[in-house]
C-alpha cells in the first residue's frame, strides 16, 4: 500500500513539474521576429481598417472581458455608459470590464495564461518583437497611419498589435493666480526662466512654487515621459538615436546646448529641489492632498502629463485658474512638447474568431465614436477629431510624437534601458536620487549623470544593432 | 530577612510600573491610528480641504461607513472571507496538528529531515516566488478560484506547525502509551486523546493564521480576479483606489470596518486560552 | 514491503501486519504526512526548485531567455547596491531582538493575573489587524512634518520646528522604519508567546513559588525552557524576517532616501527591470546568508545548553512530590 501511495505521489508531482514546465516552456519556443502572429488575411478574419462600426456584423453574438486599469471610470459608470452606447448598434455583444489597481504588475503577471480575457490595455513591459505571442494582429499600420495618431506605438513589423486609448501632451499643470500674483506674465520658455518664476512664486506668493509629489512614486517616473521630441525637437531621438548615443543623459547632449536635451530636464527638478523651490519633505507629500492645493493656489506647478488638468480642475472651485503649459524647453528658440500615447488597447491572440471581432468592433467604436480622448483631456487618437480647450495653451506649439523604431531595431530602447537599469518611464529611484542628491547635498546632478553614462555607455555598446 | 512591609512596598512598586507600561504601550500601539479615525468620518469635502490633524465635524457622520459598505460590497467580501477562513483554518490545524503528532511521537528515517525541510521552508522568503508560484497554479487550473486559493493559503504556513511541535513536546507521551494499553489505535490516540488537549495550540494558531489569512491581499487580489463574485474583506477597499488616486475617507471607514470583527473574534478567542491553559496543564 | 517477522510466527500476511503496531504505526505516518509534504512541495520547494533555475538565465518573466551561467551570482557580488543593503539589515536585526525581548516581556506580564489584561492584549494586537491599503497612509501621516508624532511630541515638551524629518533624515529614517514594523508585528509575536506559556504545566509555579522563586526566576527557569522551542523559531524567523526586510520600506518611503533593503531593490530588479535572473540569483544567495546565520544561532544554542545542563538549575520540572520535600527543607536565603 505504501507502494501504491508513493507512486500516486510521485505521479502528481511529476505531472506538476511538467505543466509547470509546460507554461514558461510555450513562451520559449517562438522564433525571433515574431511574425507567427496570424494576421487577418491568414484566418479569414477582416482586418480592423476594413470594419465599418454599425454596419458590419450587427447580430454578431460574443461575450468580450475586457480588462482596464482605469478603476475609476468603472466605478463611476462611464465605461457603462459607453457599453450601452455601443449595445444599441451591437445589442448581441455583452462586455464585462474588470478593473486592475496596479496594473502594470498584475497585467504581465496575468499574460503568462492564454485565458486572461478578450481586450486588455496593453502593458509596455512586454518587448516588441514579443507582442504577436500574445495579443493579435488587427491590421497593417500603413492601413490606418493616415488617420490615426501614434498608430505606430504598438506596431510590429509593419502590422498593428494595439490601438492608442488617448494621446497625452506633456507639459505642466500651474495655477493661473499663483503666476499673476508672483508677477509671472508671460509662460517661461526656457529651464532659466522657469526657475526665475518659480523663483518669483516663492518670492511674492506663499504657494509652494513647484511641489513634487515624491512620496506618490509614480509622480517621479512621470519625468522621463519629456527627455524625448519635447527636450530635442526631434522625433527621432528618444527610440532610434538615443539608445545608440553614448552618454546620452551629459549636459548639452544631444542638441550642444545646456538648457535644452534629457539634462535640461532633470537639471529643472535639481536645481529647484536644490534652491528650495520645493515642498520641504519631499517623503510626505501627498497626492491627494495636492489636488485642492493647486487648485486653491497653495502650489504653484506640478510637472504631470495632460491628463492630470482635469483631476486638478475637478478637485476645488477654482477650475478657470487650472492651466497647463509646455514645459519650458526651447530647441534653437523653437519650443516643442512631447506627445504620445496613453495605454493601447490590445486583443488577446487566443480567443476565439468571433471575440476577436467583437473586440475590433468595441475597440473602433471606442477610438472613433466614443470621445472618450476628448473627456479625459487628452489628444484625439482619429487626427480628424478636435483637440480638447484644456490644450489651448499648446497653440503654435510643435507637437512631437516620437518615431517608433524601425522592425530591426524596435526592442533596442528597451533592451538598453534594461541593461543600464534605467528603465525610463517606469522606473522611479533613478528620478528619486535626483531629489534626494538635492536634498542631502552629497552628489551633484552631474556625478548621478556620470554614472548613468557609464552604465548607458556598456548598454549601448552591448546592444549596438549590427553595422 | 526584609519586612513584610519592605515585600509589601516593593511589589507595589513593581505593581505600578507593570501597569505604567501596560498603559503607555497601549497608547503607543492605539494612537498611530488616530489619522485613520479622523479621517473615517469626513466628507469627502472635509477631507479635501483639511489634513488628518483636524477633527471632523461630525462624529457621527456614517455616511462613509455606508458607502464603503455598499460600493466594496463588504457583505458579499465577509462572507467570502468567512469562508475561506472556516475551510483555511480547519485544513490547517488539522494538517499540522497531524503532521506535528507523527514527527513528535513516532521515530523513522527522515523524521528529522523532514523537520529540517519545514524550517528550510520557513527561511525562503516567500515574496521572491510569486510568478514561479502563478506560473503552477495556472497550470494545475486553480487560478481564479476558491478552492484552488484555499489549497494555497494552507500550502503556505509553517508557523501553525510549530506552534502544534511545541505543544506536544508538553504533553506527555505516558497518554498515548496508557491509551494504547486500552486498545486504542494511534488514529484513536490521536483523534479521542490528544486533539482535545490541543485547544490552546488551535486557538493560538487559528487566531495568528487566521488573522493573517483575512488580512492578506497580495495572493488574493492575484488568485482571486473576478471581484464580483469573489471578493474578500482584503481586496475590497481596492475598489476606492484608482490609478488617479484614492478616495481615502471611505477606505479609512472601510479598514474601520475590516478591524472590528477581527478585534471582537480576537478578543472572544482569548478566553478560550485561558481555560485551555488550565484545563490541559492539570492534565500534565 | 517491509514484512517484520512477529514474535513467534515467520511471515505476517499483509491484513495482519496492518494491524500490528508497527504497521499501524507506518500507516498513520504515511496518511497524516502525505498532504502536508505535497503542499510543501507544490508550493515552497518547487518554486524554489524554478527559481534557482531561473537565476543561471538572463531573462524577463515573459519571452525567451538566454543562459549565462553564473553571471548573475558574480554580478550580485560585484555591485555597490545589493550589499550596501544588508547594512540596513542589521537595523532590522537589532529590531528584531528588541520586538522579541518586548513581546517575552509583555506575554510573560498578560500571562498572569493583570486587571484589563484583555483590553491590554486587544490594544497590543491592534496593529496586526491593519490591512496593507491603510499602512502606507497611517505612516504618512504619522511622520509629516508637524503631524501626529509632532504634535504628541509637542506635548511633551519638544519644540516642533527643532523636530527632524523623521523619513527624510538620513541618520534617523531606517530606526524609524524599523519601529515601525517593530510597531505592527509585535502584537503577533505576543500572542504566540502567550499560547505557548499557556501549555506549561501550571504545577510547576506552584512548585516554584514554595521554593521562593520570584518572578524572574519563574520566568528565567521554567517559562524560558518550556516554550524553547518556539522562542528559537521566532528567532530564526526574526532573522531571516530581518535579512528579507520589504515591507515597510517600500510601503512608507519606496527605499527612498538611503532606506532601500535588499528585497526593495531585489524587488525592482525583478518587476522594473525585469532582470528576473538576477534577482532570483539575489534571492538565492540571500537564502544561504540566512541558513548559514540560521546555522551558527542553532550551534550557539547547543553550546548554550551544553553549558546549561552542567550547572543545577534552581527550581526544573519539579513534581509535587520533591517540591513538598524541598519546602520542608528550604533554604535559609531570601529570594
Amino acid at each position: 500500500m505504501k507502494k501504491a501511495l508513493a507512486l500516486t505521489l510521485a505521479a502528481a508531482l511529476s505531472a506538476s513539474l511538467l505543466a509547470g514546465c509546460g507554461g514558461s516552456g510555450s513562451s520559449t519556443s517562438t522564433a525571433a521576429g515574431g511574425g507567427d502572429a496570424a494576421t487577418a488575411e491568414q484566418t479569414g478574419l477582416p482586418a480592423y481598417n476594413e470594419l465599418t462600426v454599425g454596419e458590419d456584423y450587427t447580430d454578431l453574438t460574443a461575450n468580450i472581458k475586457f480588462i482596464s486599469h482605469r478603476t475609476d471610470l468603472i466605478e463611476d459608470g462611464t465605461f457603462d455608459g459607453y457599453v450601452a452606447a455601443f449595445n444599441e448598434l451591437y445589442p448581441n455583444i455583452t462586455i464585462s470590464y474588470e478593473g486592475i489597481t496596479d496594473y502594470a504588475g498584475d497585467m504581465t503577471t496575468r499574460l503568462t495564461s492564454q485565458d486572461w480575457g478578450d481586450i486588455c490595455m496593453i502593458p509596455t513591459t512586454i518587448p516588441l518583437p514579443e507582442i504577436g505571442d500574445y495579443f493579435y494582429a488587427m491590421c497593417d499600420l500603413s492601413a490606418i497611419e493616415a488617420d490615426y495618431n501614434f498608430a505606430d506605438n504598438r506596431a510590429y513589423d509593419g502590422k498593428v498589435y494595439g490601438i492608442p486609448s488617448t494621446g497625452n501632451a506633456q507639459g505642466i499643470v500651474y495655477n493661473k493666480a499663483v503666476f499673476e500674483a508672483a508677477g509671472i506674465t508671460e509662460l517661461p520658455k526656457t529651464p532659466t526662466e522657469f526657475l526665475d518664476a518659480l523663483q518669483a512664486i516663492k518670492d511674492n506668493t506663499d504657494a509652494i512654487p513647484l511641489y513634487t509629489n515624491y512620496a506618490a512614486g509614480w509622480t517621479m517616473s512621470a519625468w522621463d515621459a519629456y527627455i524625448g521630441g519635447g527636450a530635442t525637437g526631434d522625433a527621432e531621438w528618444m527610440n532610434i538615436t538615443m539608445p545608440q548615443t553614448h552618454d546620452a543623459f551629459a549636459a548639452g547632449v544631444p542638441t550642444g546646448d545646456t538648457e535644452s536635451g534629457p539634462y535640461a530636464v532633470y537639471n529643472i527638478l535639481y536645481e529647484a529641489v536644490k534652491r528650495g523651490l520645493t515642498e520641504d519633505d519631499p517623503t510626505t507629500t501627498d497626492w491627494e492632498g495636492s489636488k485642492p492645493m493647486i487648485n486653491n493656489g497653495e502650489i504653484g506647478t506640478m510637472v504631470l502629463g495632460s491628463w492630470a488638468i482635469v483631476q486638478m480642475q475637478d478637485a476645488g472651485e477654482n477650475a478657470d485658474d487650472i492651466g497647463y503649459m509646455p514645459f519650458p524647453i526651447s530647441v534653437d528658440g523653437t519650443q516643442y512638447a512631447s506627445s504620445g500615447a496613453d495605454y493601447c488597447y490590445g486583443i488577446n491572440e487566443y480567443s476565439s474568431d468571433d471575440n476577436k471581432i467583437a473586440s475590433m468592433l468595441y475597440i473602433k467604436w471606442l477610438t472613433e465614436s466614443s470621445n472618450f480622448s476628448y473627456d479625459q483631456g487628452g489628444i484625439p487618437i482619429l487626427k480628424s477629431q478636435e483637440y480638447p480647450e484644456t490644450l489651448a495653451a499648446f497653440d503654435g506649439i510643435e507637437l512631437v510624437a516620437d518615431t517608433a523604431a524601425p522592425t530591426e531595431l524596435s526592442d533596442l530602447g528597451a533592451n538598453v534601458q534594461r541593461d543600464a537599469e534605467l528603465m525610463l518611464n517606469s522606473d522611479q529611484t533613478h528620478v528619486m536620487r535626483i531629489v534626494e542628491a538635492a536634498i542631502n547635498g552629497d552628489e551633484t546632478l552631474d556625478d548621478i549623470v556620470a554614472d548613468w553614462n557609464e552604465a548607458w555607455n556598456a548598454a549601448v555598446d552591448e546592444n549596438a544593432p549590427a553595422a | 530577612m526584609p519586612s513584610n512591609a519592605a515585600i509589601r512596598a516593593k511589589n507595589i512598586t513593581i505593581n505600578i510600573l507593570k501597569y505604567v507600561l501596560l498603559i503607555f504601550s497601549a497608547f503607543v500601539a492605539l494612537v498611530p491610528i488616530v489619522s485613520l479615525v479622523n479621517t473615517a468620518f469626513k466628507t469627502e469635502e472635509e477631507y479635501a480641504n483639511t489634513n488628518v490633524m483636524t477633527l471632523p465635524e461630525n462624529w457621527l457622520n456614517f455616511d462613509n461607513f455606508i458607502t464603503a459598505w455598499q460600493q466594496a460590497d463588504m457583505g458579499r467580501a465577509f462572507l467570502n472571507s468567512f469562508i475561506i477562513l472556516v475551510c483555511v483554518l480547519t485544513g490547517s490545524v488539522m494538517i499540522s496538528s497531524m503532521l506535528a503528532y507523527v514527527l513528535n511521537r513516532f521515530k523513522f528515517p527522515g523524521n528529522g529531515l523532514i523537520r529540517n525541510a519545514f524550517m528550510i521552508a520557513t527561511l525562503i522568503p516567500g515574496i521572491a516566488a510569486q510568478v514561479t508560484v502563478y506560473q503552477i497554479m495556472t497550470s494545475l487550473h486553480l487560478v481564479n478560484s476558491m478552492p484552488g486559493y484555499i489549497i494555497l493559503m494552507m500550502g503556505t504556513d509553517v508557523i501553525t506547525i510549530y506552534i502544534f511541535l511545541q505543544f506536544f513536546e508538553n504533553l506527555s507521551v505516558s497518554l498515548d502509551e496508557s491509551a494504547i494499553l486500552d486498545g486504542c489505535t494511534y488514529f484513536g490516540v490521536f483523534f479521542k486523546i490528544l486533539l482535545p488537549l490541543l485547544k490552546p495550540a488551535i486557538v493560538t494558531s487559528a487566531i495568528l493564521k487566521g488573522v493573517g489569512t483575512y488580512n492578506e491581499y497580495y495572493m488574493a487580489n492575484l488568485y482571486l480576479q473576478d471581484k464580483t463574485k469573489y471578493q474578500v474583506v482584503s481586496t475590497s477597499l481596492y475598489v476606492f483606489s484608482g490609478p488617479m488616486g484614492s478616495q481615502y475617507n471611505y477606505i479609512c471607514a472601510g479598514v474601520i470596518i475590516t478591524i472590528i470583527p477581527a478585534l471582537i473574534v480576537f478578543l472572544l478567542c482569548q478566553d478560550q486560552i485561558y481555560s485551555g491553559m488550565a484545563a490541559g496543564a492539570v492534565k500534565g | 514491503m517491509s514484512k517484520p517477522a512477529a514474535q513467534a510466527k515467520p511471515r505476517k500476511t499483509f491484513l495482519q501486519w496492518c494491524k500490528s503496531m508497527r504497521g499501524q504505526q507506518i500507516i498513520c505516518t504515511v496518511t497524516f504526512l502525505a498532504v502536508p509534504l505535497l503542499l510543501l512541495f507544490t508550493f515552497t520547494y518547487l518554486p524554489f526548485f524554478k527559481m534557482v533555475e531561473f537565476s543561471f538565465f538572463d531573462m524577463r518573466y515573459i519571452g525567451r531567455r538566454e543562459f549565462v551561467g553564473l553571471d548573475n551570482y558574480i554580478d550580485v557580488f560585484t555591485r555597490d547596491d545589493c550589499f550596501q543593503a544588508l547594512k540596513l539589515s542589521l537595523y532590522y536585526m537589532v529590531g528584531s531582538v528588541v520586538q522579541m525581548a518586548i513581546a517575552l516581556l509583555f506575554a510573560t506580564i498578560l500571562s498572569f493575573h493583570v486587571r484589563g489584561s484583555k483590553f491590554f492584549r486587544g490594544a497590543l494586537y491592534f496593529p496586526c489587524l491593519i490591512c496593507g491599503i491603510a499602512v502606507g497612509f497611517i505612516f504618512k501621516f504619522f511622520f509629516t512634518h508637524g503631524f501626529v508624532l509632532d504634535t504628541l511630541l509637542s506635548w511633551v515638551g519638544f519644540d516642533v520646528e527643532s523636530l527632524p524629518y523623521w523619513l527624510r533624515d538620513e541618520s534617523i529614517n531606517n530606526i524609524v522604519l524599523v519601529a515601525c514594523s517593530v510597531w505592527k508585528y509585535v502584537g503577533q509575536n505576543i500572542v504566540m508567546f502567550i499560547g505557548a506559556i499557556a501549555s506549561v504545566d501550571s504545577t510547576l509555579y506552584e512548585a516554584a513559588e514554595i521554593d521562593g522563586a520570584n518572578a524572574w526566576h519563574r520566568f528565567k527557569d521554567i517559562i524560558l525552557p518550556s516554550i524553547r522551542t518556539i522562542v528559537v523559531l521566532n528567532l530564526i524567523i526574526s532573522v531571516s524576517g530581518a535579512l528579507s526586510a520589504f515591507e515597510m520600506p517600500y510601503v512608507v518611503t519606496g527605499g527612498g532616501f538611503g532606506t532601500s533593503t535588499y528585497f526593495v531593490i531585489m524587488d525592482k530588479l525583478a518587476h522594473v527591470d525585469q532582470k528576473v535572473g538576477l534577482a532570483s540569483a539575489m534571492a538565492i544567495v540571500l537564502l544561504a546568508l540566512i541558513m548559514v546565520v540560521t546555522f551558527v544561532q542553532k550551534r550557539a544554542e547547543k553550546w548554550l545548553d551544553e553549558r546549561d545542563s552542567r550547572t543545577p538549575k534552581a527550581v526544573v520540572k519539579a513534581d509535587p512530590n520533591t517540591a513538598a520535600q524541598a519546602s520542608s527543607a528550604r533554604p535559609a536565603h531570601a529570594e
